[in-house]
């Protein structure tokens, strides 16, 4: 009996684990040893150990400090605004009114579509002759001439980061919605016959309960952002002048643009050391409870 | 009605509206865009409307770009990735919410671990591996790949759906008689369909939208899916932006249907981990 009952374990599980073993463990034990290899497009046969030289090629980059911090302000302030907007439609679609299932449709369509596709489609808004952007802005009298949103480094950043949090909104109200209606309608009778207000409420009854909920989601979100290269791609590609150019665009454009498969496997390999350091961190901070499942 | 109420109402009201409006309106714009005719694309001052609504656009996509060819190319592939995902992902998420054996708690965090390793750092290794197999510029080699990266997260939905339903239920049906696989099909897996179809379109809409993986895998014109179409689009010269908007309404409608039935159901598998009830 005991031995039908693991061999029955050992085959459900099997095929998820040989897929994940080959598909995503192997690869990335794989990927550190090539960032220590000189394997490009070119190389198919010769390929050769070359010790640190990808490390320093990328050290000695003039623009490297730059894409770190570039990454940082682009996880902060896409994280930041993600969730006190999310948070605050959530508050707003909280108490249920007429259309609400579908208004909640309309507006968080965009968390689950292409990332590409949505930087695309802002692009077009935000184009610096023909957007709609710059027309609306300038009827209204707020400038003057229209903004070159995306080929001005000034103003790129800006607007990779303003389309990243309008993606980013959905997913945080829905977590936050989520959260909102776990919260028992007895505490907040219990408040209002203490002849607490509104906004006594929300800050000594909703944040509270829902704090470790925001907390576990801005911990997962900051990995999520940080691997999240795909509206940038579809606006500026990390240009213009590498203005908007993070740590994954870098990679990529490594890539895509230079071939060199090396050289990109040692930035995978500081991405991955970088994600290591802040899920020990994360870990400490949620203490391992969200594990327990 | 108190004034103070009144206000916060109007005020409410006025909020919800202005977001409902950025949140639509990028969408309704690139439609509109689509449907002009090619001289209305670029006019200035810009149209608001086109003087003649047409499918020109469109037509042009699928009769000359190929894109007919794409379309079906994200389908496939995106539908055999995550029909295989969410069948293995069943078979573990299942072992892993309901039976006690040693390691148990060692595969969670092992899946909790990999799920955070993102597809692009992975797609380097990958494409020297899958050159060995004479994989490479090939959809089944895609397949594979998108198997991979859904197959963590999808078991780990799946374990938490499994482990919400009681399993009372399953001891009942094999007291009397069923076997411990019979229980898993006839009861359970009914119980389970919200979760079969969260996991399916999750895993289906991160594969339709997977682009780096696809672009540097994918290099013949008959091979690419929608992403990589659209990522070719614009390193071409020339290309009109109606009928670029015309691909990314393509790009986006699929997973605007999948969510629009499913996205009850996937919210659900999303929050269960973090929301404490």
């Amino acid at each position: 009996m005991n031995r039908k009952k693991g061999l029955f374990i050992f085959l459900m599980l099997v095929p998820t684990f040989s897929v994940i073993g080959f598909l995503t463990i192997y690869p990335t034990i794989k990927g550190f040893i090539l960032a220590f290899q000189n394997y490009t497009v070119f190389t198919f046969g010769r390929v050769r150990f070359i010790g640190w030289d990808n490390f320093a090629k990328i050290f000695s980059d003039p623009e490297f400090l730059n894409i770190v911090w570039n990454t940082v302000v682009w996880i902060s302030v896409s994280v930041f605004f993600q969730l006190v907007l999310g948070l605050g439609l959530a508050l707003l679609m909280r108490k249920p009114f007429k259309g609400r299932g579908i208004y909640a449709g309309l507006v968080f369509y965009p968390w689950a579509l292409s990332g590409f596709a949505i930087g695309l489609l802002w692009s077009w808004l935000l184009n610096g002759q023909f957007g709609i952007v710059n027309d609306v802005l300038v009827r209204l009298g707020l400038i003057k001439d229209n903004i070159q949103f995306l080929s001005n480094p000034d103003t790129a950043m800006f607007s990779v980061l303003l389309v990243n949090i309008w993606y980013g909104i959905p997913f945080f109200a829905i977590m936050s919605l989520a959260a909102l209606q776990s919260i028992p309608k007895s505490v907040y009778e219990a408040a209002q016959i203490d002849g607490a207000g509104g906004f006594k409420q929300l800050v000594s009854i909703t944040l509270p309960y829902i704090r470790p909920t925001l907390i576990n989601t801005i911990l997962l979100r900051v990995i999520w952002v940080m691997n999240f290269p795909d509206v940038i791609y579809g606006m500026t590609r990390g240009g213009p002048a590498g203005s908007t150019e993070i740590l994954s665009t870098y990679m990529i454009n490594i890539v895509y643009y230079k071939n060199d498969f090396s050289r990109a496997s040692a930035v995978g390999v500081l991405i991955v050391l970088f994600l290591l350091v802040y899920t020990i961190f994360y870990l400490r901070i949620s203490g391992g409870k969200e594990l327990e499942l | 009605m108190k004034p103070r109420k009144v206000i916060f109402g109007t005020l409410r009201w006025t909020a919800l509206s202005m977001y409902l409006l950025f949140a639509v309106f990028p969408l309704a714009w690139i439609f509109i865009t689509s449907i002009k005719p090619p001289q209305e694309v670029y006019t200035y001052p810009i149209r608001y409307w086109p003087s003649k609504p047409t499918g020109e656009a469109y037509v042009y996509l699928f009769e000359f770009a190929n894109f007919f060819r794409y379309f079906v190319n994200s389908i496939f592939v995106s539908m055999a990735a995550s029909i295989s995902a969410t069948f293995i992902a069943m078979l573990s998420g299942y072992v892993l919410a309901r039976m006690r054996f040693r390691g148990r708690y060692l595969l969670t965090l092992f899946l909790f671990f990999t799920q955070m390793i993102p597809a692009y750092l992975l797609m380097i290794p990958q494409f020297s591996m899958f050159s060995d197999f004479k994989l490479i510029n090939r959809l089944s080699g895609i397949i594979l790949i998108y198997i991979g990266l859904g197959a963590t997260f999808s078991t780990i939905m799946a374990r938490g759906f499994f482990v919400r339903i009681p399993e009372t239920l399953e001891e009942a049906a094999m007291i009397d008689g069923c076997t411990r696989l019979g229980a898993l099909f006839r009861i359970t897996l009914r119980l389970m369909l919200p979760g079969v179809a969260a996991v399916f379109s999750f895993s289906f809409v991160n594969n339709w939208n997977e682009l780096f993986t696809a672009a540097l895998f994918l290099n013949s014109d008959s091979k690419m899916t929608v992403p990589v179409a659209l990522y070719s689009f614009i390193s071409k010269a020339g290309i009109q932006w109606n009928v670029l908007g015309a691909g990314i309404i393509i790009a986006l409608v699929p997973t605007i249907f999948v969510f629009s039935f499913a996205q009850k159901y996937i919210v659900a598998g999303l929050t269960q981990g973090s929301v404490k009830e």
